[in-house]
């Protein structure tokens, strides 16, 4: 009777029908439709690079793609950084975790930062040709998704130093690690379109 | 299944598609006809419908026998037979709907074929949309524009159809052909209208908030007839003002919106260009100058219970005499009456 | 929500200060902005971030806590709640809300057509019209219906104890009156409500209408935002949340449907994102994806929008043949026919649905070597779709039809949506939607696929899983007139449009040529009626509720989980996860479960002869 009781307040515990964490899940699926968000942008762009017969970019714009190229790097080693804070918890190495976040942030901060600097001295606006429309939206739609990484960076960041992730809980850590994994491969493609293309 | 079930089926089936049948035939669906392009069209029209009506009888037949022998006792709480499926017939109804619609696919293919050639001799006449009247350009007249589209009868035409803010579209329903306009690029279509007639040509894609007026005509004359045409409104251009400006009235389309005795033009969505003196009034301002105003920037007075931005803004590129002369027309023939 | 008003307006003034631009003030940004910023500041006032932000900023994580989760009196229908059960009974009434709101708009519109010549309202107002008319039936009452029903039903069909994601599943639904009133509050912008349709084509959209569109704009984000993580929610409850036993090829065809609509759902949707950013950023940015005066490309915006919007018309049908075949198969005691050949259309339908779009585009000008293949795939999907029609008709063949309201919706749909298919076929055979493109061919179309199809279903859903819902019966005989009112006038209204079509009156316009005028006044009125019938339905839910019949755990002696718990069924649905043992439509088979309950085994244990 005891035990019923308190199955009356809480649900019956549901069954796991597959391996896969659904939160795990949830943000792959997440990431499919981000993919595709990109996908309508990517669309734009080869629709107004085909239809511009001109070379491409026009002659007018010019590109700063070894500062760029140079910031590439940066996201990219976040990447492995945030990796190492993820193993490292399971691992149960509090420190490296945290120092590896700290990292991530402070570099995902600087990739930021820098492309915030690009667009003031870059030398055009949105409004100038579609060149430069197309230009800012897939730059710009990437760097809210780095603003949206960095946030949930900081939130993992936080609870890190609170102490909440052991080797057994480290979905916090992991959930926001694949999301940045993502922004970085996304901006490997988008760098290569628009940059090097 | 028995046999006396399987009658009773083909019959329900047969009425229903006699019925349909009957009504595809007797009640006349597709507007008259006046372009070689509608005979392909028409064809795979009946060519589809037949189909459809056939599978239309059958899952009604269906429907309506079930109803009437599968219906369940008021307390019969029994269960159907447990039929799970049964290969052969998911393959049979795969597989004839593959081949009916392939049979459509083909048959439509070839017609567009036919449709989209554009034959060597033809006439070629650019047709511009914009915000909310059709204005087309003769080319092979010397640039010769109107505001209603004139087409000698039995020979091909191209249409090179393009826009000037957003998208229109360009429909006459008994040529059967349509196509947008686009601003930006210059689709081509072609017409050979082969019926001597007058017909509506209407815009199909919404582009504001004069949409469903944006219609003019397209009249297809005798060959003959065309010619003298042509040669008329030439002569007319340069002869003396009033004549031009009536000529300019019909070409740009004024009489698609305007009611105008002189130009017998009688359409109600646009004010009544008979009464431009009491207008002008109304407005405050000498006639002339009045409607020269309303001709160049139609926005500058709107008159009541009318809307800005309906008329076009485009008549501001007339050339010089043709404006002149228009002004002159409309001043002289509403002072007339 | 004023605070986020502030925020909004602040963060503007210091962005264009910043740039240097004039004047510092301006409408059409602030609008924009506001709109997030508004919604963002009502979510986080009825508290649906809560938990997140304690989260964020650290605070330990309590223990699972349900006090938000059911509702004990209509007042917590009112209140952000957890509980599926609660979310799908807000999704339906809001979403019939909205259907009331946009067929209301519908009855103007059809008013002003009775007569050619302007009779009540004034061309952009009537563009307004019948663009949010659409856009509320397909955003806020179609798509988010079959969302409702689904979130109420999935999970006990799975024998799971609620969503995956609780609380996203509550956020997802509070999105919906936002989106919706963003819609109607259009008609309050200055210049009037949208009024480029439903498909919102640029460059119209884009930079030559009133700033109502914006609301369309960001109603859509919102709309769409709310799709996809109901979607998302879908996915992994039906993936990681079945009981032991219920394999993919025990699942029932309503899940089925909502798994490939939700997958239709997340790889579609951000198309349609997409596609309203660009038109707003041309506007509000002054961008140039559209305008092909500074290298943009207007027919770019199609492609982008039908390549979500034609697989949007499937979301707004796939959800509509699950209930079918659970309606069909209960009311004629017989399984399904074909079960996993149905199934697997669902998935061929998916698959090709991402490879048509361009059939909405036959007459815009692109290449023909697009136009002849998009036609070939087109029709195809008469394929998949024909093997679900005969399969639904081999099912009632030989059953024992019980011809209760939501079989006769079904039956009805089968009708109906053949003819709404057919004449898809027509406008799928390029030389013939040349003709009819954009006419009221096509509105008949719409007309038969989505009220014929997409309505009749959700009708029947609502009126199948009412008892469950409510634990009351509805009133039979007032749902058989509901369905008889609908049934005629929905033919008579929307029939003769095919006609019209093909004589050549085009659709979205408010002045027509006099000679339909006959026809549309009988359309017009053969429409009121269509309107009269949804008071008979409104009139019948609503009593219902309230006074109707006791109805029993189980009144259409189901098989599927669902009808195995009580109605309404308890707070966490199960008390005990079931055991499924064997398909979902054994009707006919002697002896065949579908599930048991560990206290039944127990009983049957018990019962049987011990060895
Ligand atoms: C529920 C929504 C829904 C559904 C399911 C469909 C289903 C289909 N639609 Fe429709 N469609 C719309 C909603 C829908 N449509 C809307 C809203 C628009 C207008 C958008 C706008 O511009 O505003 C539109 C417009 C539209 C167009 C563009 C018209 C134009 O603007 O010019 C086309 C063209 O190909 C088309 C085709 C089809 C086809 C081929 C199907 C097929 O899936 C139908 C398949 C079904 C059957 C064929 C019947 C059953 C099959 C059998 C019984 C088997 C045997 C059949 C044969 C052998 C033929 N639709
Ligand atoms: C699910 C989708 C759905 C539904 C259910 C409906 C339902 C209805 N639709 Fe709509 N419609 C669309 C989707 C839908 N429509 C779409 C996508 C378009 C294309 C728009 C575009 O071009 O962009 C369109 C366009 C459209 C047009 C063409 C506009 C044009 O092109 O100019 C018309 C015209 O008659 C119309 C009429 C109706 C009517 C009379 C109903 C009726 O069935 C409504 C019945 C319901 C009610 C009336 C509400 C409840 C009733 C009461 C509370 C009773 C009291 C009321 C009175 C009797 C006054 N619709
Ligand atoms: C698409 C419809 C349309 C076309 C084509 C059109 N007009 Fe108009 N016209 C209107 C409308 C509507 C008004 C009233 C609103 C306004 O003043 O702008 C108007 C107003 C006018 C007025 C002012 C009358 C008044 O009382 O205010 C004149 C003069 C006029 N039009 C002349 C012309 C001429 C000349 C042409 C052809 C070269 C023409 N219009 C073509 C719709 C049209
Ligand atoms: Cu031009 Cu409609
Ligand atoms: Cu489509």
């Amino acid at each position: 009777m005891e035990a019923h009781a308190t199955h009356a307040h809480g649900p019956p515990l549901a069954h796991q029908s597959s391996r896969v964490d659904s939160r795990v899940l949830g943000m792959f699926l997440f990431i499919a439709s981000e993919i595709m968000l990109f996908g309508s942008f990517f669309t734009a762009y080869f629709f107004i690079r085909v239809v511009n017969h001109e070379p491409w970019p026009p002659s007018q714009f010019h590109l700063p793609i070894y500062v760029a190229g140079v910031n590439t790097i940066i996201l990219v080693t976040s990447s492995a950084t945030v990796h190492w804070a993820l193993q490292s918890i399971k691992r149960g190495h509090r420190a490296g975790l945290q120092a590896g976040l700290v990292l991530t942030f402070l570099m995902g901060l600087t990739f930021l930062l820098t492309q915030i600097m690009e667009y003031s001295r870059v030398g055009f606006a949105p409004r100038d040709q579609s060149f430069g429309t197309i230009f800012y939206c897939l730059t710009g739609l990437h760097g809210a998704h780095v603003f949206v990484g960095l946030t949930l960076l900081l939130f993992a960041t936080i609870r890190a130093f609170r102490g909440h992730f052991s080797p057994e809980h480290h979905h916090g850590v992991e959930i926001p690690g694949i999301y940045w994994h993502f922004v970085d491969v996304m901006w490997i493609v988008v760098y290569a379109t628009v940059y090097l293309l | 299944m028995r046999r006396g079930s399987v009658v009773q089926l083909v019959l329900i089936g047969a009425l229903i598609g006699g019925a349909v049948t009957a009504a595809a035939l007797l009640i006349p669906w597709l507007p008259p006809s006046a372009s070689k392009e509608r005979g392909g069209i028409d064809f795979v029209f009946w060519f589809t419908t037949g189909i459809c009506i056939t599978i239309f009888a059958l899952v009604s037949a269906v429907i309506i026998y079930s109803i009437m022998h599968f219906r369940a006792g008021p307390d019969d709480d029994s269960d159907g037979l447990p039929i799970h499926g049964h290969t052969g017939l998911e393959i049979v109804w795969t597989a004839v709907p593959v081949v009916l619609v392939t049979a459509i696919s083909v048959a439509s293919a070839a017609v567009l074929h036919r449709n989209d050639h554009v034959p060597k001799r033809h006439l070629t006449v650019e047709v511009m949309g914009q915000q909310f009247a059709w204005s087309f350009k003769y080319d092979d007249e010397g640039g010769l524009s109107t505001g209603m589209l004139r087409l000698p009868v039995n020979e091909a035409v191209l249409l090179k159809i393009t826009a000037l803010d957003v998208i229109h579209s360009f429909w006459v329903p008994e040529f059967g052909q349509k196509l947008d306009a686009l601003p930006g690029s210059v689709n081509n279509l072609v017409i050979t209208p082969n019926k001597i007639g007058r017909y509506p040509v209407i815009c199909t894609e919404l582009c504001g908030l004069g949409h469903a007026l944006m219609r003019t005509s397209a009249i297809v004359m005798s060959k003959g007839g065309y010619e003298a045409w042509v040669r008329a409104q030439r002569r007319a251009l340069n002869g003396p003002k009033t004549g031009a400006g009536k000529a300019v009235f019909a070409n740009q389309g004024c009489n698609s919106c305007h009611t105008l005795k002189a130009a017998a033009a009688t359409a109600k969505v646009g004010p009544d260009l008979d009464k431009l003196p009491a207008e002008a009034k109304r407005a405050g301002k000498p006639l002339e100058q009045f409607v020269r105003e309303s001709i160049i920037d139609p926005n500058a007075y709107i008159e009541p219970g009318y809307h800005p931005n309906v008329m076009p803004e485009v008549y501001k590129q007339l050339p010089k005499d043709q404006l002149d002369g228009l002004v002159q027309f409309l001043v002289q023939s509403s002072k007339g009456s | 929500m004023p605070l986020f008003f502030g925020i909004g307006a602040g963060l503007m003034v210091l962005v264009r200060f910043a740039e240097g631009w004039h004047p510092v003030w301006k409408g059409v940004t602030l609008t924009t902005i506001e709109l997030v910023m508004v919604p963002l500041g009502f979510l986080s006032g009825i508290g649906g971030f809560d938990y997140w932000l304690g989260y964020a900023i650290g605070q330990p994580t309590k223990p699972e806590d349900h006090s938000g989760h059911g509702a004990k009196s209509w007042r917590d229908y009112f209140r952000v709640n957890t509980d599926h059960k609660v979310i799908g009974v807000q999704y339906l009434v809001t979403t019939i809300f909205f259907f009331v709101a946009a067929g209301l708009l519908a009855m103007i519109l059809r008013a002003e057509l009775a007569r050619p010549g302007m009779q009540f309202v004034d061309n952009q107002t009537f563009n307004g019209l019948f663009s949010v008319h659409a856009s509320l039936m397909i955003f806020l009452f179609v798509i988010p219906a079959f969302a409702g029903l689904g979130n109420y039903v999935i999970p006990l069909m799975l024998g799971a104890p609620d969503m995956a994601f609780p609380r996203l599943n509550a956020l997802s639904f509070w999105l919906l009156p936002i989106a919706g009133i963003m819609m109607l509050a259009s008609f309050l912008a200055p210049g009037g409500a949208f009024a480029s349709g439903w498909t919102a084509y640029a460059p119209l959209a884009s930079t030559h209408q009133p700033m109502g569109t914006i609301f369309f704009q960001m109603a859509v984000q919102w709309a769409g935002a709310s799709s996809i993580m109901t979607a998302l929610n879908f996915l992994v409850t039906i993936i990681t949340m079945r009981a032991p036993g219920m394999t993919f090829w025990r699942m029932p065809l309503l899940v089925w449907a909502n798994f490939t609509t939700s997958l239709l759902v997340v790889l579609a949707t951000p198309f349609i994102a997409g596609s309203q950013f660009f038109n707003m950023f041309d506007r509000v940015l002054h961008t140039h994806f559209f305008d092909a005066g500074a290298g943009g490309y207007p027919l770019g915006y199609q492609h982008i929008f039908w390549f979500y919007s034609h697989p949007a018309v499937y979301i707004m049908m796939l959800p509509g043949f699950g209930i079918v075949s659970e309606v069909l198969a209960v009311m004629a005691r017989k399984p399904v026919f074909g079960y996993r050949l149905m199934a697997l259309s669902l998935m061929a339908i998916l698959v090709l649905g991402f490879s048509v779009w361009a059939h909405h585009m036959f007459v815009a000008g692109v290449a023909s070597w697009l136009r002849v293949p998009m036609m070939v795939t087109s029709m195809i999907i008469a394929v998949p779709t024909g093997i679900k029609v005969f399969s639904w008709l081999a099912t009632i063949w030989e059953g024992k039809l019980n011809f209760s309201t939501p079989m006769l919706f079904a039956l009805g749909f089968l009708s109906m949506f053949v003819i709404g298919g057919l004449s898809g076929i027509y406008l799928a055979a390029v030389p013939i939607d040349i003709h009819v493109s954009d006419t009221y061919f096509v509105v008949a179309h719409i007309h038969y696929v989505l009220f014929g199809g997409s309505l009749f279903t959700i009708f029947a859903g609502i009126y199948f899983w009412f008892p469950k819902m409510t634990g009351r019966m509805y009133n039979e005989r007032l749902g058989k007139l509901h369905f008889w009112l609908t049934f005629i006038g929905f033919n008579l209204t929307f029939f003769p449009m095919h006609w019209l079509g093909i004589q050549g009156m085009p659709r979205r316009v408010s002045d027509y040529a006099p000679k339909f005028a006959n026809l549309n006044m009988f359309i017009s009125i053969a429409s009121f009626g269509l309107g009269i019938s949804t008071v008979v339905f409104l009139y019948n839910m609503i009593t219902s509720w309230a006074r109707g019949p006791l109805a029993g755990a189980n009144p259409w002696r189901s098989l599927t989980l669902e009808w195995q718990v009580s109605s309404p069924p308890p707070i966490f649905n199960f008390d005990e996860i079931p055991q499924v043992v064997g398909n979902p439509y054994e009707y006919g088979v002697p002896g065949a479960r579908h599930a048991v309950f560990a206290h039944e085994r127990a009983a049957e244990l018990e019962a049987a002869p011990t060895r």
